[in-house]
């Protein structure tokens, strides 16, 4: 009998993970520079040891207001940033720029509708949110399960037309808000904080991992990429991956958007298909980045379809 | 009482059983066996049992209705070969299940087809399309839907009258390609073609061989989709292609809605000819042409 009770609770124990995991986002904050944070996200694929918190997520302090980038995956994940935020400041949370609208980035924003944060994001990339949302919302609770997306909700919010770039008053804290429109996605956002010279660039740059691109245009990406470059900034924050100091280091996020592209582009003026070309085996290129195969395999489809078709 | 515990933990972390929360989940595409050393399986544990599994559900002995299936689509009292040299190309693990991508490659022995046709057992639609060929085909493609985890199975007709069985386990990661909306107007803000826009493009491969593919703009409706009152939206398929070119005609194509929506298919000719066009129709009866039909058609 005791040992039976032991093995329920064994059993309890095992089923209720996601629940202890999930109040774990190991979430702590880096200071990049005086009240300028970063959380990094996880540079694995989404998976139910992450709950989905793979990208990056930032906040900045004024005197009088904070601003969040991106929201990150869930309802429980925003809750729990915020929650953080709380233990480092007081202040309102003003605004939200989400910088695109993948899920990673996008499904916490339902959390900061209920404190009132004015929500920044691309108009284009709101559509597509709203369009895309609760499918992919859908497809991420059957992959790593519901508990990781309690509460997290695909909600339309005021988004009135806004003329880039923006400027925003933390309160002794100018920020600008930039957009990057048809690059990686529709409407991508920088957010530059003056002070501290920092730029988030959201998924324009990655590190680490290999970039995503199932929505980019990636002419336009390849020369938003040498704008920032060229830009003057101190720290650069990606989507995805370490904060970049060095400015070789947006080079990969380059170099992978040129290989694909021209894969594809052979691909579709031969009528190969992806199909084909991953029957070839895997391009030795594909090695220098975490999560290439896995990334090659879902864009290079898409990217080959609309080459071939649009 | 604590000593269990930490028995039954070891035990766990061994790795000796246990899905569940814990199971070492790997997101991402993987592919089948002839193209990747590690085959995948089982959705969240790929190990080599997800190939144990895969070679089970393959075999038809163990299938509940392939039997069934067979004497239904292929016909009673066949000669029926189970082979390796048919392949059916696509990923093992779909993340996407509403479109499909697969790739059919045939044998040169049997490029002189009479029949094909794509089964795939476990949908709520198991024929995805048929083809009667007027000339040898080398190689076929398709875009299809997958209800759940399913044996894909190609039947291929040849000449001696057997019909050779090529066959390939898909795992779906979201099942109900065939049941969810692709798109849920309740929810989304839904983009919908102009039915019966025809894209078909020509492609030389070598030694003067030639690639058709073709892109026709249907919502191909399977009957097992509701909209937002609760109704179920009504079957609508495109039903018959008819291929050809300035030699003659090319195939017959039969379909049916287990294709995705917006289907393309793909169609390998050992040589290449000129202006191939194709004239479809749909279960509603509407006809739509790749060029000017004329009266008498």
């Amino acid at each position: 009998m005791r040992i039976f009770n032991i093995i329920l609770i064994f059993i309890l124990y095992l089923y209720s993970y996601p629940v202890f995991s999930a109040n774990n986002f190991n979430l702590i904050p880096i200071e990049v520079s005086k009240n300028v944070y970063v959380f990094l996200g996880d540079i694995n694929d989404v998976n139910n040891n992450n709950g989905g918190a793979i990208s990056n997520t930032g906040f900045i302090i004024g005197d009088n207001s904070i601003l969040v980038i991106d929201a990150g995956p869930s309802y429980l994940y925003a809750s729990k940033v915020i929650e953080v935020i709380k233990s480092y400041s007081n202040l309102p949370i003003k605004y939200l720029v989400v910088t695109h609208h993948h899920a990673d980035h996008s499904f916490g924003i339902s959390r900061y509708l209920e404190i009132d944060t004015e929500i920044i994001m691309a108009e284009a990339e709101a559509k597509r949110y709203l369009k895309y949302g609760n499918r992919s919302l859908r497809q991420l609770r059957d992959l790593i399960g519901e508990e990781w997306f309690l509460n997290t909700k695909i909600n339309s919010f005021k988004n009135k037309e806004k003329k880039y770039p923006i400027n925003l008053d933390l309160g002794n804290r100018n920020i600008t808000v930039e957009l990057y429109e048809e690059g990686h996605s529709d409407g991508d956002l920088i957010v530059k904080d003056k002070i501290s010279n920092i730029l988030f660039v959201g998924d324009l740059v990655f590190t680490q991992r290999a970039p995503t691109s199932p929505h980019a245009n990636i002419y336009n990406w390849k020369n938003y990429l040498d704008e920032i470059m060229k830009k003057d900034w101190d720290y650069l924050i990606p989507g995805h991956g370490n904060i970049v100091k060095n400015k070789e280091d947006i080079l990969q996020t380059k170099k992978w958007i040129n290989f694909i592209d021209k894969t594809a582009n052979e691909a579709s003026k031969n009528g190969v298909s992806a199909l084909e070309i991953f029957n070839k085996g895997l391009p030795n290129f594909i090695n220098n980045y975490k999560l290439g195969k896995e990334t090659w395999y879902r864009d290079l489809p898409i990217l080959i379809n609309k080459y071939e078709f649009d | 009482m604590i000593k269990y515990f930490l028995i039954l933990l070891i035990f766990v972390y061994s790795g000796v059983t246990v899905a569940g929360p814990m199971s070492d989940f790997k997101a991402g595409a993987e592919l089948s066996e002839e193209l990747s050393s590690s085959p995948t399986g089982k959705r969240n544990t790929p190990s080599s049992d997800s190939l144990i599994q895969s070679i089970d559900a393959l075999n038809p002995e163990n299938s509940s209705i392939w039997y069934d299936l067979q004497d239904h689509l292929l016909g009673k009292d066949i000669n029926v070969l189970f082979v390796d040299d048919i392949k059916l190309i696509m990923q093992d693990y779909i993340e996407e299940a509403h479109k499909v991508p697969l790739i059919v490659t045939l044998p040169k022995r049997l490029h002189n087809f009479k029949n094909f046709i794509l089964i795939i057992e476990n949908n709520p639609i198991q024929q995805a399309m048929s083809i009667k060929p007027y000339r040898s085909i080398e190689a076929l493609g398709m875009n299809i839907r997958l209800e759940d985890d399913s044996p894909v199975r190609a039947a291929v007709l040849a000449d001696n009258g057997v019909w050779y069985i090529g066959s390939k386990m898909a795992f779906v990661a979201s099942a109900g390609g065939c049941s969810t909306p692709a798109c849920d107007p309740s929810v989304e803000v839904c983009e919908t073609g102009t039915i019966g826009k025809i894209a078909i493009k020509q492609y030389e491969r070598e030694a003067g061989a030639e690639r058709i593919k073709l892109k026709i703009t249907h919502p191909m409706e399977t009957g097992f989709v509701t909209d937002l009152q609760g109704e179920i939206i009504p079957e609508y398929f495109v039903k018959n292609i008819h291929v050809d070119d300035n030699e003659g005609p090319i195939a017959d194509i039969t379909t049916f809605a287990a294709l995705s929506s917006d289907p393309i298919i793909l169609l390998d000719l050992p040589k290449k000819g000129q202006s191939v066009r194709i004239h479809v129709k749909d279960s509603l009866g509407l006809e739509f042409f790749s060029y000017k039909e004329n009266n008498t058609m």
